[in-house]
């Protein structure tokens, strides 16, 4: 059967490269739109312009990029944080109430966002938290910790237990064995989570559109709040730019980053 | 030259409103907006000071609420002290939650004619003052208990130029449903209010008969042409489609064409059957400022804050005499303008509100297929 | 312990203001279990929901056979291309809905790239309908989750030691064998999670399917945001919401089981 063995990488090729175009050709369209001489989008655009990178350097779009920048790195860390000790609990065997531990918190997935806006809007209401920062890095932690814990959780169901027990057995002390032991082998699984919160918070709509305010404002609500009118190529430049900004991020990690056992 | 009912904006066309309109910056600032016949000094002009004061005003975002910004919330700032803080977007359940919990943060909102019906059966606004807010400047129906007009709309049929050339598209409701004599895909909004009186009027109800509507009668007519509509939900996707050629006709709200026509797209739309429907100011209930609200909401329909924001949106004031301040170039666009407003029939919103649910459920069943 | 601040957190933050929306569902407009009664005779009720979960599980479905391969070349392969790789999957998150789905127009409408692409290779001779419909939507939806499935896979599948696979081959299984045998079954934890993940947040779905979606795409999650939105009644979205949760807690349940028995 030396066919499966050309097969399977040829196919995984052939896969990986659909996703690569999958993810990657919708951009390359509101990379161009955003050059667009048009003030609404239509492709292919009449012209060329940068007047919408001009238009996102407004107070308004520049303010707004900074809340969701200020709001997520907290959040993400709070939500990773929180799932990682909730996972290292929740898999200790005869753990009480694990079943309904775990409910609990897998439960902001379920419940439809604008129940939950509603429920934690009349919550930071009543709290002072309303229209703050603090209330939307709250808001999106507890929106993430889903993620963070089922991430988490299933990295930790495939380390070996026994490893763990062989260190302790050697002497080595539970936060050391954490340190050194567990926590080297659900790296993967910490890093996907924190990066899983960070883009649920930057992305995150309906529930940010209950607790914002003129003084909290994230890009998502911005983006959003020009309902009745048309829709401009200013959007389309600010992703180009995000884009832009992730891309020099991976760039410098790859530079800099080089030697260091990845994950 | 516009022959009756038919505005047809080719931006060939360098006579027509479109190309004045390109020359123009619609949102320079107050002083840009009085570039028309000088505005008249507001006759209420505010005497009372609420210095100190601050109210929050709550609307649907981008041009829209610049423009309301501009028009009526900077003057009234100006002229009496107060601080007026824009937030947004309308967030109906948000408002549902905040005034059943007491002390809204929001003072005053544009919401839609529904919710407006909605609202005062669900006790959500303070009743209007009327000794403060001026209701001799509005025609009656815009003179609500709970709320005070803000601006007209409508919805219109409209086809592409292109598509059609100026006499050869659709006029009226039912010419959307001929899809013989007038091919391609079409558009209507995802939505059922609007949709089941155009199908209606389309099928031949006149509009004195529309309500109470006839759901069954509506559907069926839909039914014809189930398949060759494309729907929008967003008012922007109703300018996309039209532009990009993906539809060559359908409904489309006034504002929006107007937009498109400016933004050079080859539009026409037809003001036979136009479906007018009113956005409302109100007062939430437990506002901390309720007097000063009341004050906003009066300098609103002056004819001088009228003016300035139709200018800038194309939507139709509800004080009458704002007309005479208003450029004339987009008075073709408007739904109040008296011959426009002869073919007019507007929405009756309120046996909506009360027919909401059993509506709903029915549409989407519809829907469903 | 570990688990506390998470519960106290999710349990303050969620739970109780959420537990008392949903305690509407008992008390909304008048005490008593009518909500649930009205849900289950409305056939409007049913059917949508069933249609909300055959398009969560159509997405589940493409977002796994997409991820897996792709998660599979992210964990084998060099620090370099699986930066690269990590990049290219989150990059649907840096541009806003409403520009994506104008992109997704773009491509797929029937004067669109796609098509003309497709017509003009001569494989069909005339536009498919790509948008407007289920298939517009799964493929946007798709594209949205693909990050939800391949993170906890690949996190995962790092921790499959290619001792197992090398020791199959050389006890003599083909390589069919030794994948179906030694590798998917480990990597099981992953599928499951990514799969639970990607199918729980698409039930929540409901402004993707406005944009994307045909007439008869719309989800259960608009119809609570509709009510609870437009028409203000408060009980029988909190009663979806439920029901929600409790099939959403029975598959958790499923899963668990599952992961245990391929243990």
């Amino acid at each position: 059967m030396s066919n499966t063995h050309r097969i399977w990488p040829v196919a995984r090729g052939f896969v990986c490269g659909l996703v690569i175009v999958y993810m990657l050709v919708p951009l390359a369209i509101v990379v161009i739109i955003s050059f667009s001489s048009a003030p609404f989008l239509t492709f292919p655009p009449p012209g060329f312009s940068l007047q919408w990178y001009k238009a996102v350097l407004d107070p308004v779009w520049v303010d707004a990029l900074m809340t969701s920048a200020i709001v997520m790195v907290p959040a993400a860390s709070l939500a990773t944080t929180l799932g990682l000790g909730a996972a290292l609990a929740l898999q200790r065997p005869g753990f009480p109430f694990a079943g309904p531990l775990r409910s609990l918190l897998m439960s902001p997935l379920v419940v439809p966002v604008i129940v939950t806006g509603a429920a934690t809007y009349g919550l930071f209401r009543f709290l002072g938290l309303q229209g703050t920062r603090t209330g939307l890095v709250l808001a999106h932690a507890v929106l993430s910790i889903p993620y963070a814990l089922a991430t988490i959780s299933t990295s930790l169901q495939v380390v070996d237990p026994r490893l763990g027990q062989a260190a302790a057995s050697l002497g080595s002390a539970p936060l050391h064995t954490f340190f050194f032991v567990t926590f080297p082998m659900i790296r993967a699984g910490v890093f996907s989570s924190f990066l899983f919160s960070l883009v649920i918070s930057f992305d995150e709509l309906v529930v940010s559109l209950f607790i914002s305010s003129p003084e909290a404002r994230p890009i998502t609500v911005q983006m959003w709040s020009n309902i009745r009118g048309d829709v401009d190529p200013t959007i389309a430049a600010l992703a180009t730019l995000l884009f832009l900004f992730a891309l020099v991020v991976l760039l410098v990690e790859a530079v800099f980053g080089n030697g260091q056992a990845d994950k | 030259m516009m022959s009756k009912g038919l505005l047809a904006v080719d931006s060939n066309d360098s006579t027509l409103p479109a190309a004045n309109l390109r020359r123009r910056t619609f949102l320079a600032g107050a002083g840009a907006a009085m570039a028309s016949a000088a505005l008249p000094i507001s006759a209420a002009a505010q005497t009372k000071t609420f210095s100190g004061r601050k109210l929050v005003y709550v609307s649907w975002g981008g041009v829209y609420q610049d423009s309301q910004k501009l028009a009526y919330c900077a003057p009234f700032a100006a002229e009496t002290g107060a601080r007026v803080i824009q937030d947004g977007p309308m967030n109906e359940a948000k408002v549902r939650t905040m005034v059943g919990a007491g002390s809204p943060e929001w003072d005053v909102c544009d919401v839609t004619d529904t919710f407006l019906f909605n609202g005062v059966t669900n006790n959500l606004f303070e009743k209007i003052d009327y000794q403060i807010v001026q209701k001799n400047k509005l025609a009656p129906d815009y003179a609500q208990d709970y709320g005070v007009g803000n601006c007209v709309w409508s919805y219109n049929v409209c086809y592409s130029t292109k598509a059609f050339s100026n006499s050869n598209g659709p006029k009226t409701w039912a010419d959307l449903f001929d899809l013989k004599r007038f091919p391609g895909k079409r558009m209507f909004r995802n939505r059922v209010y609007a949709t089941l009186e155009i199908a209606l009027l389309a099928d031949g109800v006149t509009a004195d008969k529309l309500y109470p509507l006839d759901v069954d009668r509506a559907l069926r007519k839909l039914d014809t042409i189930r398949d060759e509509i494309t729907w929008w939900n967003t008012p922007s996707q109703s300018q996309q489609f039209i532009t990009d050629g993906a539809v060559t006709c359908g409904v489309i709200q006034n504002g929006r064409a107007f937009d498109a026509a400016r933004k050079g797209a080859s539009i026409a739309i037809e003001w036979d059957q136009n479906l007018q429907s009113l956005d409302y100011l109100v007062v939430l209930r437990g506002s901390k400022d309720v007097e000063a609200a009341m004050h906003l909401l009066n300098r609103s329909i002056q004819e001088d804050a009228q003016a300035r924001f139709v200018n800038a949106t194309a939507y139709a004031p509800v004080n009458p005499g704002a007309f005479d301040y208003v450029d004339k170039p987009l008075q073709p666009w408007l739904p109040t303008q008296p011959e426009h407003a002869k073919l007019g029939i507007t929405m009756n919103a309120m046996w909506w509100n009360s027919q909401l649910e059993s509506l709903n459920e029915r549409w989407n069943k519809w829907r469903l297929g | 312990m570990l688990g506390l601040p998470a519960l106290a957190f999710v349990a303050g933050v969620f739970g109780i203001p959420v537990l008392l929306f949903l305690g509407k569902a008992f008390t909304d407009p008048s005490p008593g279990v009518q909500n649930f009664k009205l849900i289950a005779s409305d056939t409007l009720y049913v059917r949508v929901l069933w249609n909300t979960v055959v398009v969560s599980g159509a997405t589940t479905f493409f977002a796994l056979l997409l991820g897996y391969p792709f998660a599979y070349t992210l964990a084998n392969t060099s620090p370099r291309i699986r930066r690269l790789l990590i990049f290219v999957v989150l990059v649907p998150f840096w541009t806003s809905l409403l520009v994506r789905a104008f992109s997704w127009t773009v491509l797929l409408q029937p004067q669109g790239l796609i098509n003309a692409m497709l017509v003009g290779i001569g494989f069909v001779h005339k536009p498919i309908e790509l948008m407007f419909n289920r298939t517009g939507l799964l493929i946007g939806m798709v594209q949205m989750q693909l990050p939800f499935v391949v993170f906890p896979l690949y996190s995962v599948m790092t921790t499959i030691d290619p001792a197992y696979v090398r020791a199959a081959s050389g006890l003599g299984a083909s390589p069919v064998r030794s994948f179906w045998k030694i590798y998917f079954p480990l990597s099981m934890p992953g599928v499951l999670t990514g799969g639970l993940l990607v199918f729980v947040t698409s039930l929540g779905y409901f402004i993707t399917p406005a944009l994307l979606g045909g007439l008869r795409d719309f989800m259960i999650a608009q119809l609570i945001h509709d009510q609870v939105a437009d028409i203000g009644i408060w009980g029988v979205p909190a009663a979806l919401s439920i029901l929600l949760l409790a099939g959403t807690f029975a598959l958790f349940g499923l899963a668990k089981a599952a992961g245990v028995r391929t243990k």
